[in-house]
């Protein structure tokens, strides 16, 4: 009972958080531009309108996928230490996480494929690439992570960073931690590495055939697809949280980091976002894994 | 039931659908099912037993020797299984080509003579069982003519250079240890020097790596897994190579002791840390390769390649974790990779033999049932969870970071990673996107290639989510080979570092997948449109023109081909035009004229009478 | 006492509740901006820093699948007629028609010409006209609060209008493109008569 409470304050939880980041999103960037922004409770008003409209399916596949790549979202904030809570912590951790986190973009991609459109096929193809390029120096930066603390449990890392401090100021894992600043906005599809929906030149990409729910799915998994990023970062690097409270000021606190990122950049092209993602990165995730490596044999 | 009268039955079996063939189609295909059905039957009553049977002891004084045993149980399965399963899809698929008692004939050998392999108790009926092996193999994949006639000599080649290095092994351990038998050798191998033992195991792995197409020995794999017929390509690529894996576990765990062969040698140069490498290199090169692949059967069999990178790891690395890994990647693989084999082969049968994924498309809509089977392979390709190359994998990762190879583990997950892309490029390339209009009529695949398919997509699933079965008879094998087996349950494994459990996963995946799916249905009924109702700026959509399919990772196969060319391949292609140039020179001295022979004689002569009375050397 | 029209009522928590559907479609008008004519030069400050348009939840968007506000910016000429009715067609339902400037009120300043069609409400059924040659920026907010109060009043049913009558306007749209490529919407006389039911009801 106390698992099925945890399991719907959490998903409901990071579901509220997620929207209500969306809507500071949106507000934080009008502000740098120098504008009023939509209100804070911009992203529920749009569910809510989407949730009113008819849509268009293109088969079965392109409603299976959508509710495919929500489920994997869920399921994955069930794995991830929320505060003290962790609905799921016993099967499997840090890998299995990383498998999770697979299904979400691979639900959206097989519903974009299905519908049809070069558009959304450009838009898959584009963020494939981009998983590549980032997943190079993620899969480093949490190899080290798990080298270091001998383990594959995220929560296990987590207590041991509350007993002992951030592990980004860890000194053997600093260097992984810069790196994992350098490719979060990849990760998280904010600018500069919006290239996947890029609306002016491929029409949003895998949403180009999405209208009514399916936006409104969508824009959920973008949610959950948010709070993910973050708090997988504030997890490993950040030392978690020893209650919620504590837990979502960090995850705000590593928000706005990004936000400022995003309001101000431009859009990389695809292989520009690569070669950088492999580049700097990659090269210091190589050389954390390297000194982690070093001083824990 | 005997081992014996199993093999008979087997190979009178092949024998006797070759000839039935000749009287009436449909008898043989009857036969050549029941034959693999009576092979996975009584494969299966064999479960749990551990015995030995001398066969047959006369010749040469070499006993040869027929043994049964967990881990010869589990191979022995998969091949009848998934034998079973290409039997069955090629019933249609091998009638429009002709030659179908030869095919069918070719394949019973085939599958018989690999579960001969991986029956046999000593080196003398293993090597026998191998030969037949290679030659029915190599049969097969030229079977197509053409094109394949190239593979399969690319094949014959390697085969038999891989042969050749293991009769040296063989004769050399005979003169060592006085016996072929497995247990005779590995009791008298105790003594022998590092050296040695590194010696036995190189002349061992290059006849085992290029059967299982470890990266420097694995060029005649793509264009022989291409050219094959689709059924076969299946049972090549599912358990075939994995022949290859069985000799290498039978090597180091069941001949030389795992303690040893972690042992051998220097502690940065030894065996171990020359297959980790190539193993680490199999799954790099082949991963990347498949990016560029165009062909859904070159795709499929770079992927293999680099999946038995894997296997190689899992199994070079030597603990019991990552031997139950490699090993259950091995049957996770043989059965998601021979599904995918069937999906493309299926598609290829509807198409009239089309592979060229940029010319394919759309074809979920007239092929659901091969998509949804084509799906759940590659699902078990890239290891999503439920599905069940997850585990296999998780396995291996784990083993690997818990026990400090950062980099071996990188290398694993970073080809996952790639996986994922060639997977999806093939799945969306024949499935989804437009639908040519050349496809309209398009048929489903038909009940003889959708029943094999279902049933090993709904393998994958259920090993995926009950990964506690196949591990099981892992368990049993490793304690055969005296290794402590690991601590599972039916839903996962515990370690003491982090443990995994299918239950909580797929409940969760589940249950969540349902209660959206509910909530989906809640909002407002959206209406069906026609892939001709398709945003295109407002313009109507352009038939035929309207799909990104070629070239589909280009700005990241730009980058990154540079750095890829086929060293290997090169290599031996250098090589053999190396070899044919030294041929042709020898020809000109070899005329074939007597005369010029004697003349040889005769200006050899001379220049030892001239050595002889110039310097007196004798 | 009914509240002045066009007054902003976002964040009434009653009738969010009352009316989520319709309160969702005024507070996120999803915009197609079909850039016709020169009309589009007055959008492109409309939606960023001089008058931000996404204070009142109005952004553009890429595709008709996402968008419900159509706004058509300039003269129609027959080639992109085709077009204009293509993308309205493909926008979920409901969805406003919002035409921008003289030219497609009447034809404008090429109310002589022999390749722009002077009525678009002879095609697809139209919501609200902004006029003017150029109208400003902040016209577009003024026919903002005017289609929050026609979608309160339940007035905006240009939708509607063209399932009733989709075989006249589809007469109309054949008239002057020939015959169209793609096959007609609404096939079925029951929908017809549901959409009917609906309008009357």
């Amino acid at each position: 009972m106390v698992l099925v409470l945890q399991i719907l304050f959490v998903s409901i939880l990071a579901c509220l958080v997620g929207l209500f980041l969306i809507g500071l999103s949106r507000k934080v960037t009008a502000r740098i531009h120098w504008r009023y922004g939509p209100p804070l409770s911009q992203p529920f008003i749009d569910i809510v309108k989407w949730f009113s409209q008819t849509a268009v399916s293109h088969g079965k596949l392109f409603d299976a996928g959508m509710i495919f790549s929500l489920t994997g979202s869920v399921v994955v904030v069930l794995f991830l230490p929320f505060g003290g809570i962790c609905p799921l912590s016993g099967s499997g951790g840090l890998l299995v996480i990383l498998y999770l986190m697979l299904i979400a973009p691979l639900g959206i991609a097989l519903s974009a494929g299905e519908s049809a459109n070069p558009h959304a096929s450009i838009g898959v193809s584009r963020k494939m690439q981009l998983a590549f390029g980032y997943e190079l120096s993620l899969l480093m930066i949490l190899l080290s992570l798990m080298t270091y603390y001998r383990t594959v449990s995220i929560v296990d890392i987590v207590e041991t960073q509350i007993q002992a401090g951030w592990s980004l100021v860890q000194l053997p894992l600093v260097v992984s931690g810069l790196a994992y600043l350098l490719i979060m906005p990849a990760i998280m599809g904010i600018r500069p590495f919006e290239m996947i929906q890029a609306p002016q030149e491929i029409s949003s990409g895998p949403m180009a055939e999405y209208g009514g729910k399916f936006l409104a799915f969508a824009t959920l998994q973008h949610a959950f697809n948010i709070y993910i990023g973050l708090s997988l970062f504030v997890n490993l690097f950040m030392g978690g949280g020893s209650n919620a409270g504590y837990f979502l000021i960090k995850l705000l606190l590593a928000f706005m980091v990004f936000q400022v990122v995003h309001a101000v950049w431009p859009r990389f092209r695809i292989e520009q976002a690569v070669r950088y993602l492999w580049r700097w990165p990659a090269l210091l995730a190589f050389i954390g894994l390297i000194i982690v490596w070093v001083t824990t044999s | 039931m005997k081992l014996e009268i199993l093999l008979a039955v087997f190979f009178g079996g092949s024998l006797l659908t070759y000839l039935l063939g000749k009287i009436s189609k449909r008898a043989r295909d009857i036969l050549a099912v029941l034959v693999l059905l009576f092979a996975t039957a009584g494969i299966t009553s064999l479960y749990g037993k551990s015995s030995t049977a001398t066969l047959y002891t006369g010749f040469l004084d070499f006993p040869m020797v027929l043994s049964i045993h967990p881990f010869a149980w589990i191979f022995a399965l998969t091949i009848a299984v998934v034998g079973l399963c290409a039997v069955i899809f090629s019933w249609l698929y091998i009638r429009k080509k002709g030659r179908t008692d030869f095919f069918y004939f070719m394949m019973l050998l085939v599958i018989f003579s690999m579960i001969g392999i991986v029956l046999s108790g000593d080196f003398l009926s293993f090597y026998i069982f191998w030969e037949m092996m290679s030659w029915s193999t190599f049969l097969l994949i030229s079977y197509n003519r053409g094109k394949a006639i190239a593979a399969g000599m690319k094949y014959i080649v390697m085969s038999v250079a891989g042969s050749l290095a293991m009769l040296v092994g063989m004769i050399s351990l005979y003169t060592q240890t006085g016996t072929l038998v497995f247990e005779g050798i590995s009791g008298s191998l105790n003594s022998a020097s590092s050296g040695y033992l590194q010696f036995i195991l190189i002349l061992f792995f290059v006849a085992f790596g290029i059967k299982n197409a470890i990266w420097p020995l694995h060029v005649w794999l793509p264009p022989a897994h291409s050219e094959a017929p689709s059924p076969f390509s299946a049972v090549l690529s599912g358990v075939l190579i994995k022949i290859g894996t069985f000799g290498f576990i039978l090597l180091i765990y069941g001949i030389i002791q795992v303690q040893v062969f972690v042992n051998l040698g220097h502690a940065l140069f030894n065996v171990r840390n020359l297959l980790l490498l190539l193993g680490a290199v199999t799954i790099l090169i082949p991963t990347f390769i498949a990016l560029f692949q165009d062909d859904a059967k070159r795709l499929l069999a770079w992927s293999t390649v680099a999946q038995a990178g894997y296997i190689i790891l899992g199994i070079a690395y030597g603990t019991s974790e990552s031997l139950s890994g490699g090993t259950l990647h091995f049957f996770n693989h043989a059965l998601f990779k021979s599904l995918l084999f069937m999906v493309v082969g299926a598609v290829e049968f509807r198409t009239n033999g089309v592979r060229d994924l940029n010319s394919l498309g759309g074809l979920i809509k007239k092929m659901p049932v091969t998509f949804v089977a084509g799906l759940i392979g590659v699902c078990g390709l890239i290891g999503v969870p439920l599905t069940n190359g997850f585990v296999s994998k998780w396995l291996i990762y784990h083993t690997l970071i818990v026990n400090h190879s950062p980099f071996l583990a990188f290398v694993a997950l970073l080809g996952t990673w790639g996986t994922i892309l060639y997977s999806y490029k093939l799945i969306h390339h024949i499935f989804l996107g437009q639908l040519p209009r050349k496809y309209e009529k398009l048929q489903a695949a038909p009940v003889s290639m959708k029943v094999p398919m279902i049933f090993l997509s709904l393998t994958v699933f259920v090993f995926g989510v009950l990964p506690g079965l196949p591990l099981h008879v892992i368990n049993l094998s490793e304690l055969g080979f005296g290794m402590e087996p690991l601590a599972i349950n039916m839903w996962g494994v515990v370690t003491g570092s982090g443990s995994i459990q299918m239950l909580n996963i797929a409940t969760a995946l589940i249950l969540g997948g349902i209660v959206l799916w509910l909530f989906f249905r809640m909002g407002p009924k959206n209406t069906r449109a026609d892939q001709m109702d398709n945003y295109a700026a407002g313009a109507p959509v352009p038939a035929d023109r309207y799909q990104y399919s070629v070239k589909f990772y280009d700005p990241l196969t730009r980058m990154i081909a540079p750095y890829l060319k086929d060293i290997a391949d090169n290599f031996y292609s250098a090589l053999a035009r190396g070899i044919r140039n030294a041929g042709n020179g020898i020809r000109r001295i070899y005329t074939g004229d007597v005369g010029n022979y004697a003349l040889y004689i005769i200006l050899f002569l001379a220049i030892l009478i001239f050595i002889q009375l110039y310097w007196k050397v004798w | 006492m009914t509240k002045k029209s066009g007054k902003m009522d976002r964040n009434n928590i009653g009738k969010w509740f009352k009316s989520p559907g319709n309160m969702g479609q005024k507070y996120s008008l999803h915009a197609l901006y079909f850039c016709t004519g020169c009309g589009i030069i007055e959008i492109p400050p409309t939606i960023t820093t001089r008058w931000d348009a996404e204070r009142f939840g109005v952004i553009p968007v890429a595709t008709p699948r996402q968008a419900n506000l159509f706004l058509i910016t300039g003269y129609v000429s027959v080639k992109t007629l085709r077009y204009i009715i293509r993308s309205y067609e493909q926008m979920p339902e409901p969805k406003y028609t919002v035409g921008f400037g003289s030219c497609p009120i009447n034809g404008g300043m090429y109310w002589d010409s022999y390749n722009t069609i002077k009525h678009l409400d002879k095609y697809i059924p139209v919501d609200g006209w902004i006029a003017g040659c150029m109208p400003r920026p902040e016209a577009v907010f003024v026919a903002v609060t005017h289609l929050w109060t026609l979608i309160d009043k339940g007035m905006a049913t240009g939708y509607l209008k063209y399932r009733e009558h989709y075989a006249k306007y589809r007469r109309n749209q054949e008239k002057i493109l020939g015959e169209l490529e793609w096959p007609p919407l609404f096939s079925k006389e029951e929908e017809n008569e549901k959409s009917r039911e609906k309008v009357a009801g």
